[in-house]
């Protein structure tokens, strides 16, 4: 079969965008009251799956 | 630059160092064999494999309004910990922690999904922030016991009432010494509008699995702003996926059709699916139409398209065998 190289950047995304675990858009006063930032480090210096 | 003589000595000979990391470690060890901790820790474990906080006693006492085991706890721990740094200095607490300034957690106990932490905020440093716009609310529950200090909060109720739009309810509130709040993630949030020196709390959190994303919203009009994976491995995966990609791994396009074909979160799927048919059309294809075959699967529908639109640009892939699924 003669099939086509499909180009990336021709796929579409979905509707609505999904950002990296722990992104936020104002990060301001959320992160007080919630464990992402913890495990956003553990996420970045981690390279072990659990 | 100034250098501690103490520290450019561990240039030439780190063992000092190493000693007291020793050391240190065995103190961490000592204090996580005491039997009410060991059981504290099992316990934990069952929590994160989805046990409820009744089923787990010591675990259930940390929480509980009027108990003393979480100040106990949190004092001891403390305790252990400040001995140890004050008795080698050059040890590393070998536990996640961190710090802005302003909020500062460590990490006392973690099981797969679960969380305890130690989390202290600094009221001056916070009354510097500007008022947050917006509320996240993600696939977690949240478990917080205030062991000192006071808090002006407010709690957001989330009622989605379509698919970029949430009702946002709103409720004012004081907390203080003793006060146990419980949230789960999805439909509550909290944001701290004042604190009075600094509040320290124990915080228990515990994330849902294969869970789906968090979801920010702008507080006043209770529109989607923004959305991120709900869990770590989503993105470790993710990026994982886009590197193979760019290195034109063809290899890993089965494993990666596999993914898309999966359990895994719809964002982190239609991801594996795109990777997959830049890599590999053959791949990639047969799993685009598996997924566009299968009427219950949240990416039917795009899948659909993208298969339709697909075939338009390049009638030769109607020579793809469908899946055998």
């Amino acid at each position: 079969m003669n099939l086509p190289k499909i180009d990336l950047s021709s796929l579409p995304d979905l509707d609505t965008l999904t950002g990296l675990f722990g992104s936020l858009l104002h990060t301001s006063r959320i992160i007080e009251s919630d464990d992402s930032i913890v495990q956003l480090m553990a996420f970045v210096y981690e390279t072990t799956v659990h | 630059m100034i250098a501690n003589p103490e520290l450019r000595a561990l240039r030439s000979d780190d063992s000092p160092q190493c000693d007291a990391q020793v050391a240190m470690i065995r103190t961490m060890d000592n204090w996580r064999a005491r039997p009410e901790i060991a059981s504290l820790l099992g316990e934990l474990e069952e929590f994160s494999a989805g046990a409820e906080l009744e089923r787990c006693p010591r675990l259930a006492a940390l929480f509980t309004p009027g108990e003393a085991a979480a100040r106990e706890m949190a004092a001891g721990f403390s305790a252990m910990t400040c001995s140890a740094l004050s008795a080698w200095p050059l040890g590393h607490v070998a536990l996640r922690h961190f710090t802005d300034g302003v909020t500062s957690t460590v990490l006392i106990a973690r099981a797969v999904n679960v969380t305890l932490s130690l989390v202290a905020i600094d009221g001056d440093g916070l009354g510097f922030r500007p008022e947050s716009a917006t509320a996240s609310f993600g696939p977690n529950q949240t478990w917080e016991h205030v062991l000192g200090g006071s808090a002006g909060v407010e709690l957001i109720e989330c009622k989605p009432t379509g698919p970029r739009t949430a009702r946002l309810s709103r409720r004012k509130m004081d907390i203080g010494q003793g006060t146990v709040q419980f949230r789960d993630g999805k439909r509550d949030a909290r944001l701290l509008h004042r604190i009075d020196g600094a509040l320290v709390s124990l915080r228990l959190q515990r994330r849902r699995p294969n869970a789906e994303a968090t979801r920010e919203y702008d507080l006043a009009s209770g529109a989607l702003l923004h959305q991120a994976a709900g869990n770590p491995r989503d993105s470790r995966l993710e990026l994982m996926i886009a590197m193979l990609g760019r290195m034109e791994r063809k290899d890993a396009a089965p494993l990666i059709a596999e993914l898309a074909c999966g359990e895994a979160s719809a964002a982190l799927r239609w991801q594996a699916l795109r990777e997959c048919l830049a890599l590999d059309t053959q791949i990639g294809f047969t799993a685009l139409a598996a997924i566009a075959a299968r009427a219950d699967d949240p990416l039917s529908g795009p899948a659909g398209a993208l298969r339709a639109q697909l075939l338009e640009a390049h009638p030769q892939l109607q020579e793809v065998e469908p899946c055998p699924v």
